[in-house]
């Protein structure tokens, strides 16, 4: 059989639908810079989602787990080694998602004798100020983006869009503290999944998006899912930067 | 990816570097082409005491080679983690070398087995950092000895352990002690012990007295040791809140206090 750039073509959008469609119904991961570090935020079952990767650096993906895996092993691999034979100030978000992680995902993707990543990953960087912090959003095909002060991972594209708009809202002024960071990466946690996964609402539109709908379906959610959370503290004096939120710090914020 | 995956399932960060070519194996020199013309600079004086809270760390901040003295600002107490203080004598390189391995080693290991690696596990990585820099030391060259000085938040104390060239460990009750002040002032920790009672009732207040006037009599017998007058040591305790510097202020009060 002689294989055609036709097939090519054919084969890389079957395997975009087959991601996408595995994604779809992923837990997606809001991530925001406040005043005192930076936050992600995702809901989760059992197993964790929200991984330290170096002094400066954490990690959290919707997807499949292994990938996740895989990926989580690989970034934290290249940083160590980074860290130990230059210095810590050498282990950066572009080097590690730009360098180390984005192509191997693509090569993955693009053979197509090989199963491709099944993921969605978001990088986050603190740096001294708000401003300096950096995410990195990773795509199945190795695609990343970068960008300041928010970022979302989630099941479509759209419906990052979406969280995008809660994380950074028009009016917002500076940097938030964590409790506000908290709150809007919890409420565009649930924009985020109510969009990619309820048909209707995509042609209703946003502003059906109601505060009343918003706490029904996290309420609803939160039978079987719990809230996961961590920082990257900018001011502590501690070696380790990150630390997952405890039980008390997350409770204010969930609906009554 | 997957490769580096299989490599390392047990965060072995020695494993991870040898796997990559990065971990430097000390070259064993045939005795014939040995070069003792080699002055390494060497770090002096460190002691480590118990007190209430936890143990105390206190070096002095002189680098020596041979005769000169090369730093009068070095650094000779530097946390591992958040729980262990490491407090090096000898062979500085190699010390700076091994400290930062053993930082990697421990944060590589709890991030990627996403648990904390235990305090017996640290200790035997202290152990066998220091077995890997056996034929350097052989040599006449590279060989330092460390004071590891951690919190045990299990059994809710603090401990302190010290180590041959070799890398056999040895806990201490009360205190610890490296570097070449440290032999001349061995019987002042046994007279304090004896006169004043246990470090490990101390407050901490206390514990910088004793530990600064061992400073400042380790300076007075051995050459090498900068003791307190010119720069102010270092001191770092570990406690169950982690580690804390002790700050600048309170050891300038003590040394004002001692020199009455």
């Amino acid at each position: 059989m002689v294989y055609t750039p036709y097939d090519f073509n054919e084969s890389v959008r079957h395997r975009t639908e087959y991601i996408e469609e595995r994604l779809r119904d992923g837990s997606p991961v809001a991530g925001i810079s406040y005043d005192g570090g930076v936050l992600l935020l995702t809901l989760r079952r059992t197993q964790r989602k929200i991984f330290e990767v170096y002094d400066r650096l954490m990690f959290a993906g919707l997807g499949n787990q292994s990938d996740l895996e895989i990926i989580r092993v690989g970034a934290i691999d290249f940083a160590h080694q980074e860290g130990y034979a230059r210095s810590p100030d050498d282990v950066t978000i572009q080097r590690v998602v730009g360098f180390a992680i984005s192509p191997g995902i693509k090569r993955a993707f693009g053979d197509v004798l090989n199963a491709p990543f099944v993921v969605r990953a978001l990088f986050a960087e603190m740096g001294r100020k708000p401003e300096e912090d950096l995410f990195y959003t990773l795509n199945y095909d190795g695609e990343f983006v970068s960008l300041s002060w928010a970022a979302a991972v989630a099941g479509t594209p759209e419906a990052e869009e979406q969280m995008m708009r809660q994380l950074v809202p028009e009016d917002a002024e500076g940097a938030a503290d964590l409790h506000t960071a908290l709150r809007r990466a919890l409420r565009a946690w649930a924009i985020g999944r109510l969009w990619a996964t309820d048909m209707h609402l995509q042609e209703e539109g946003a502003e059906s998006l109601t505060e009343e709908r918003i706490e029904t379906f996290l309420r609803e959610q939160l039978q079987d899912l719990q809230v996961e959370a961590a920082i990257l503290d900018r001011f502590t004096k501690r070696e380790r930067k990150f630390r997952l939120l405890k039980e008390d710090e997350i409770r204010p914020i969930l609906p009554e | 990816m997957g490769e580096q995956l299989s490599a390392n399932h047990s965060g072995d960060f020695m494993a991870l570097l040898r796997a990559h070519g990065l971990w430097r194996e000390p070259e064993v020199i045939p005795a014939e082409r040995v070069v003792p013309a080699v002055q390494e600079v060497h770090g002096t004086t460190v002691i480590a005491l118990k007190y209430r809270d936890g143990v105390l760390n206190v070096g002095d901040r002189r680098a020596t080679s041979a005769n000169a003295i090369m730093y009068d600002r070095a650094e000779k107490i530097l946390p591992l983690d958040d729980y262990t203080l490491i407090a090096i004598a000898g062979s500085y390189a190699r010390a700076m070398e091994i400290v930062r391995y053993l930082q990697h080693s421990f944060k590589y290991y709890a991030r990627t087995q996403l648990q904390e690696m235990s305090l017996e596990g640290k200790l035997a990585e202290v152990s066998r950092a220091l077995a890997g820099n056996l034929s350097m030391a052989l040599q006449g060259i590279g060989l330092f000895i460390p004071v590891v000085s951690a919190y045990d938040l299990e059994r809710g104390e603090g401990r302190i352990f010290f180590y041959d060239g070799m890398g056999a460990r040895f806990e201490s009750v009360e205190f610890g002690a490296a570097g070449s002040g440290s032999e001349r002032i061995r019987g002042v920790f046994d007279y304090i012990l004896k006169t004043k009672g246990p470090f490990h009732e101390m407050t901490l207040e206390d514990a910088l007295r004793e530990s600064l006037l061992l400073l400042d009599i380790a300076a007075d017998l051995d050459s090498a040791t900068a003791g307190i007058e010119k720069v102010l040591p270092v001191a770092r305790a570990v406690t169950s809140e982690g580690i804390m510097d002790i700050p600048e202020e309170m050891l300038s009060d003590i040394r004002a206090s001692l020199r009455r």
